[in-house]
């Protein structure tokens, strides 16, 4: 236990000395803090302007033009009468076209009751924001066509009031908010980068002792167990603390720049969810960075291990591929079997605990197998550097990793 | 208590054996050599006494047993692929590898701070290690090995790196300690360092044990062959018993016949009335003796 003391105390140290490390946690809530301060100076030149208009001013404000061969449209609303110009032909649109006062023109076809054709007319082409403006022609369309009943134009537009009722006790959170969505995947977006980060540092520790050959000289001093637990310890505090900095910082800026967050009463996260949370990182930051420990024994250099990585991280991106279905149906079948499977679970379950509530017993079976997945592997693990694939400094082979892993190397 | 017994130990790698059915001992307080050309199988045997590998066959004892994790305190090792963690600062460094040779944090920084100004490195100790010169680190991977009195050192070629006086100074560091009572085992090509420091010695040569014994022993079993003589008459050609005479500045070198003793041709000379000056058994050097067997027994590629 001291030998794992003494490895965890030096790890920590030497990351919490390292200038990469102390620039990368500065850095990021200083780029935060300058950006705010760009964006507070931007706003006081510009009083009154929204935020969004000054990260993307909008490109183009100019009228549309408008030709009605088929004599639907008799009245443009009063609301769209500046954004809307109507023109008698084609010819006197393409002119005030070409003298800029309009951004394009439509022409509704006179057959347009039997073939619904609408022909835009553009300078040029953009096609992300170059239709941005169909929805205008959209509206006034449908408020000619049910301009004899207004009542049905309003059913056409919203053919239904849906309200849904749940009978449970527990504050309800609205299905159309935003935050429905969004807190869910942030907590997942915020846990992949922490555990992926943190897993990462083991790769370069390892490496970089295979790289300055200190590896035969720790391994006739100290067992490969007690480097692994060290080093896991004090690698996953210190991705812990960069992220308490780092969340820290971020509500300090979101305060300095005058703004207050609060959440709803029913997207307020319960006091289980983060200790479930913490539970969560630390068996899935084993399993990752006794895996990420494994690629470091067996690559001979960083930028091999970095490909190796890919193999062995792809399980902890499978919950991201499936993250609409996991805050949608977050208790489905596919959310079940990735919040219990142990490598998809860290990540899997932390969103599923964000979107809903969980049954105790499918939290507690997925800290089981996390559990007993972690000590498999970090068991393996340690075993692989004994192996002399270790110290033979060979290229990355994925049947010898596995062999190794399971002890035949 | 034979400090280290190594018994009948093999161990493949793939198609290729790397040591085989290899035997010896190493005794308190002597200086034994490894050695063996490139591949020969000496870093593998090492690391099977280590617990580093696992040998396929055959047993190994060290410090009066099978290797445990608390022996690993009792010895010190200085690996042939060495290195220190290059962005670490020299004092940090030492003191954490000190500790985890069991030395406490006080006691590991004493010793540190001792071994810093006897390896007269106490001025660089705040300096990066990448910042100290291949000589440097040469010392300061031999502070890791001996800074916690260990009872057995075992050492990778300790001279490499090192200049003519940093040599003579761990030349004396490596006597002091097996006056000590330390045993120490050596792998070096340098031949000339096994003969001033060695006591006994062990040849392998592809994977195999081609050569074992004490120093003066072996050399003096591979003598006889040759004489070195300083006449003041000529020596006459054909003498019986010769089977090569050659003429340098120092006197002559002459190769007996397989069936010829010293002694026979010592006789041949006088009865001849050769005046001589100087006769002399010739002892072959370690470098001999080394290309002489490894020769015979084929190089390894």
């Amino acid at each position: 236990m001291n030998k794992v003391r003494i490895v965890f105390l030096h790890e920590f140290l030497l990351v919490l000395r390292s200038r990469s490390f102390l620039l990368t946690l500065f850095l990021i809530p200083l780029a935060g803090f300058a950006v705010i301060l760009v964006i507070g100076g931007l706003q006081k030149n510009n009083q009154g302007a929204p935020l969004t208009s000054l990260i993307a001013p909008p490109s183009d404000t100019k009228p549309v033009g408008l030709i009605d061969q088929s004599g639907i449209i008799t009245t443009i609303p009063e609301s769209v009468s500046n954004l809307i110009m109507s023109y008698p032909d084609a010819e006197s649109a393409r002119v005030a076209l070409t003298n800029q006062k309009i951004s394009g023109y439509y022409v509704v076809a006179a057959d347009y009751l039997t073939t619904g054709q609408v022909d835009l007319y553009r300078t040029d082409f953009n096609p992300i924001g170059g239709t941005d403006d169909s929805y205008l022609l959209s509206g006034l369309l449908e408020e000619n066509l049910f301009s004899a009943d207004p009542q049905l134009l309003n059913l056409f537009r919203q053919p239904m009031k849906l309200e849904t009722h749940f009978e449970s006790t527990a504050p309800q959170r609205d299905p159309n908010s935003a935050l429905t969505f969004f807190l869910p995947y942030a907590v997942t977006m915020l846990f992949y980068i922490l555990i992926l980060g943190s897993s990462s540092t083991m790769l370069n520790s390892i490496t970089n002792e295979k790289q300055n050959r200190v590896m035969e000289i720790l391994l006739t001093s100290i067992t490969p167990l007690q480097m692994l637990t060290g080093k896991i310890i004090a690698l996953g505090l210190i991705g812990l603390l960069q992220t308490t900095f780092w969340s820290v910082s971020a509500f300090f800026l979101y305060r300095v720049s005058g703004r207050t967050f609060q959440l709803p009463v029913e997207f307020a996260l319960p006091v289980s969810l983060l200790l479930w949370g913490l539970l969560y990182f630390v068996l899935g930051y084993a399993i990752y960075a006794s895996l990420m420990a494994g690629v470091g024994a067996i690559v001979p250099n960083l930028r091999e291990g970095s490909q190796a990585t890919i193999i062995v991280i792809i399980p902890l991106v499978i919950p991201l591929f499936f993250i609409n279905t996991l805050i949608s149906a977050p208790n489905g079948g596919i959310s079940m079997v990735l919040s219990l499977f142990p490598l998809t679970a860290p990540v899997a379950m932390l969103t599923r605990l964000a979107a809903t509530q969980v049954p105790f017993y499918q939290t507690a079976l997925a800290a089981v197998l996390q559990a007993g997945t972690a000590i498999l592997i970090v068991r393996a693990v340690s075993g692989l550097f004994r192996a002399q694939i270790l110290l033979s400094g060979q290229a990355f082979k994925m049947k010898l990793f596995l062999r190794a892993l399971v002890g035949k190397a | 208590m034979t400090t280290i017994a190594v018994d009948q130990i093999s161990k493949r790698f793939g198609q290729q054996t790397a040591v085989d059915a290899v035997s010896f001992t190493v005794e308190p307080g002597e200086i034994f050599a490894l050695l063996g050309p490139n591949g020969a199988g000496k870093t593998t045997a090492i690391r099977i006494i280590l617990d580093i590998f696992k040998a396929d066959s055959g047993t190994v004892s060290v410090l009066g047993g099978p290797m445990t994790e608390a022996k690993k305190d009792r010895l010190g090792y200085l690996p042939e692929e060495r290195g220190l963690y290059q962005d670490g600062q020299l004092d940090r460094t030492l003191v954490y590898l000190a500790t985890l040779k069991g030395l406490s944090g006080p006691d590991a920084s004493r010793k540190v701070d001792q071994m810093l100004k006897r390896f007269e490195l106490y001025d660089h100790r705040k300096k990066k290690i990448k910042e100290l010169s291949k000589g440097m680190q040469q010392k300061a991977q031999l502070i890791v090995t001996l800074i916690h009195d260990p009872e057995l050192i075992i050492i990778d070629e300790p001279f490499s790196a090192l200049d003519p006086v940093n040599t003579q100074m761990v030349k004396d560091l490596l006597r002091e300690e097996r006056d000590k009572g330390t045993c120490i085992v050596m792998c070096t090509h340098q031949m000339h360092q096994v003969e001033e420091l060695a006591d006994r010695l062990v040849l392998i040569n592809q994977g195999k044990v081609v050569l074992y014994g004490g120093l003066q022993e072996i050399r003096r079993s591979y003598s006889g062959q040759e004489v070195h003589v300083h006449a003041l008459t000529e020596i006459p050609t054909g003498l019986p018993g010769a089977a090569l005479i050659e003429k340098d500045n120092s006197g002559y070198r002459i190769h007996l016949e397989p069936s010829t003793t010293p002694q026979s041709l010592l006789r041949n000379l006088v009865e001849r009335g050769v005046q001589l000056e100087k006769f002399e058994v010739a002892i072959p050097t370690l470098d001999e003796i080394f290309i002489q067997v490894v020769t015979a027994e084929g190089h390894p590629q």
